[in-house]
């Protein structure tokens, strides 16, 4: 392909548009589950006001690599760096603390709680440092999904309550509301019709326009050219190749996920070189 | 607890959302999602119905006595509720309750004082829950074998240290904490009343109790959300074995001696109180009024069963069946609470609508 002459980690590193440093860094991240290789030491970069797609087939790795970015996972090695300083989050606590937003594929939220206590999970506001300040949790979460158009009938509905389509808005919202630089969506239109994929697709443009970080794994390709900036493949566990929308096909991305098309990466073939 | 998600809410979140269909179906679903209701009505209704063959049901001796036999159950009770809500399961407390019992007596009975006998049988709490909550959250086991093996271990210790002998008599000093009245109530009462207030507040009004029941409700998305998941579910074994600790002690002053036979089966009359109040052993649901409703009616119950000359073999069979009730109606308080095309659909495939058991 195009960049083959360029090894996957100077491609990664190299500053986009902006000429700056990437606001959110992975480096040779490997992660395993007892013997399945979940991530083989996968690199990724976003910049300000770019939204990066994870493309790649069930079980390619994406989710891990969205949970080690949001510390759900620590990784078995590689570094994490955000605005270029290292950070490695042991708790998703401390990712969030470091700007980092994330919707998740299975949504995270209690099914037994309502909408506003979702809303607050993990966040909650405080009366005196102890009590939980219900009332104000409830009017921010209103005005949060009166602004979002969750389409969410009341805040205090128990999220066991809504449709899939719901359920994914208010997870969406939730982490919009939060107004972090770096946003990580995992699937956020797994559950959606079209005009809330629509949606979506326009909160996505208003989050590169506010000039934050974005990173979306998605399977719908059409979704992704119409709202991504790049293109970075995965395939078992490994980045394979990153693309510019501008520079290639769906059908070139499909040769890549099925591994039709060789991928950049091609470490398993040749010993590993010093990145 | 009230209304179709209300239930699912806890109180101060219930009032408001009500989706308002008409105002029939409202109060039906308040009816049947509101066990304390149920709760209270069943015990009225006892009482009415056994007023008409025993007049000491009327009797104020008869309710003080109630009342004395509520607190201990009522005190570890919320605690109890605590653990299950949190989608955990505590049954180390019956010897627990004991062991907080004898420590505080041979404390007291060292003549060291009130304080550090109630101090010492709660420190034994405190530990017993602290071991608890680390082998269940941090080594991963699972809760109803790591409190069984609590249960056996911890009575085995206290029977050995006492060969088996209650300690006592007790200093009348120690003795009075438990067995004084104040305004023609036992002082009991009052101690529990605090408790269960602080309960309540701790389960439904603070960050601590919202987090106890998301983690119940969904433990994965608890921690992904950020909530220090294995901290908040280690804590609240602490909290149920210095509850069930306390009760001991108190239970020692009221009988002025420790006895290491105490305690046998009262996990069991705990986690019976819970349930009949609406809390769900599959986590994220229950109440503390609840389950001090369900610790009253076992007391009505069982008190007012002697006074109809009730074979006695049958009080047990009485309070059986008030279980299974309960537990039926908790299954049918999830079942409409969740009736979204996801969970229908799940039902029709045969699986259990709203428990959570993947996640415990
Ligand atoms: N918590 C986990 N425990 C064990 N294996 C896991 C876990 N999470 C992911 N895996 C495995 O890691 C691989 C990658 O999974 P995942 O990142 O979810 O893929 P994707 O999101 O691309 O479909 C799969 O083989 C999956 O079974
Ligand atoms: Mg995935």
């Amino acid at each position: 392909m195009n960049t083959s002459a360029v090894t996957p980690v100077e491609r990664g590193l190299t500053p986009r548009s902006t000429g700056t440093y990437p606001v959110l860094e992975l480096r040779d991240a490997s992660k395993s589950f007892g013997h399945v290789v979940a991530l083989n030491q996968v690199n990724l970069s976003v910049h300000a006001g770019e939204v990066l797609a994870v493309v790649g087939d069930n079980g390619a790795g994406k989710s891990t690599l969205v949970k080690v970015i949001s510390g759900v996972h620590r990784p078995d090695m590689g570094e994490l760096l955000v605005h270029g300083s290292r950070i490695s989050p042991g708790h998703p606590t401390e990712a969030r603390a470091q700007g980092i937003s994330t919707v998740f594929q299975d949504l995270a939220l209690v099914e037994t709680l309502d909408v506003a206590a979702n809303m607050f999970l993990g966040r909650q506001i405080s009366r005196w440092g102890v009590f939980a300040n219900r009332r104000r949790m409830i009017a921010e979460a209103e005005k949060t999904l009166r602004t979002y158009q969750g389409n969410v009938p009341s805040v205090r509905v128990a999220v066991g309550e809504l449709s899939g389509g719901q359920r994914q808005s208010v997870a969406i919202a939730r982490a919009i509301r939060e107004n972090n630089p770096i946003v990580l969506m995992d699937e956020p239109t797994a559950a959606l019709g079209v005009q809330e994929t629509a949606r979506v697709g326009s909160i996505i443009n208003s989050l590169r326009a506010e000039g934050k970080a974005v990173v979306i794994v998605s399977h719908d390709l059409g979704f992704v050219f119409e709202h991504c900036d790049r293109i970075q493949v995965m395939r078992l566990g490994r980045s394979s190749a990153t693309r510019d929308v501008r520079d290639t096909t769906r059908e070139g991305v499909i040769g890549l996920i099925t591994g039709a098309v060789p991928g950049d990466d091609t470490r398993d073939h040749r010993p590993r070189s010093g990145s | 607890m009230r209304g179709t998600g209300g239930a699912l809410v806890s109180i101060p979140a219930a009032e408001g959302h009500r989706s308002a269909p008409s105002r029939r179906r409202r109060m039906t679903q308040w009816a049947f999602g509101s066990a304390e209701l149920v709760v209270a009505l069943v015990i009225i209704l006892f009482v009415l119905v056994g007023a008409t063959q025993s007049a000491q049901f009327f009797d104020g001796l008869t309710w003080i006595n109630i009342l004395r036999n509520t607190v201990f159950v009522a005190i570890a009770g919320c605690f109890t509720t605590i653990v299950l809500v949190n989608g955990g399961l505590d049954l180390s407390i019956g010897s627990v309750f004991m062991a907080g019992a004898v420590g505080g007596a041979a404390v007291a009975d060292a003549g060291y004082g009130n304080l550090l006998a109630f101090l010492a049988g709660i420190g034994i709490g405190a530990a017993v829950g602290l071991l608890n909550g680390l082998l269940i959250n941090y080594a991963q086991m699972p809760a109803i074998i790591v409190t069984l093996g609590t249960l056996f271990a911890v009575r085995a210790l206290a029977v050995t240290l006492t060969q088996g002998q209650p300690i006592g008599p007790l200093p009348n000093d120690f003795a009075a904490i438990g067995q004084s009245d104040f305004l023609g109530l036992p002082l009991l009462v009052y101690y529990a009343l605090i408790i269960v207030v602080v309960a309540y507040l701790l389960l439904h009004r603070t960050m601590f109790g919202w987090n106890v029941r998301a983690i119940g409700g969904n433990r994965v998305a608890a921690r992904s959300m950020g909530i220090r998941v294995n901290r908040v579910a280690t804590s609240v074994y602490v909290l149920s074995g210095v509850s069930a600790a306390l009760a001991g002690v108190l239970m020692a002053s009221r009988l002025g001696a420790g006895d290491p036979t105490l305690g046998n089966g009262f996990e069991l009359q705990v986690i019976a109180a819970a349930i009949i109040g609406g809390t769900s052993i599959y986590g994220a649901i229950g109440t503390v009024p609840g389950t001090v409703l369900g610790a009253l009616l076992l007391s009505v119950l069982t008190t007012g069963l002697i006074l109809l000359k009730v074979d006695p073999g049958l009080q047990n069979f009485a309070v059986g069946v008030v279980i299974i009730v309960a537990a039926g109606m908790d299954r049918a308080r999830k079942a409409r609470m969740f009736r979204t095309s996801t969970n229908v659909a799940r039902e029709r495939q045969g699986k259990k609508a709203s428990d959570k058991d993947a996640n415990r």
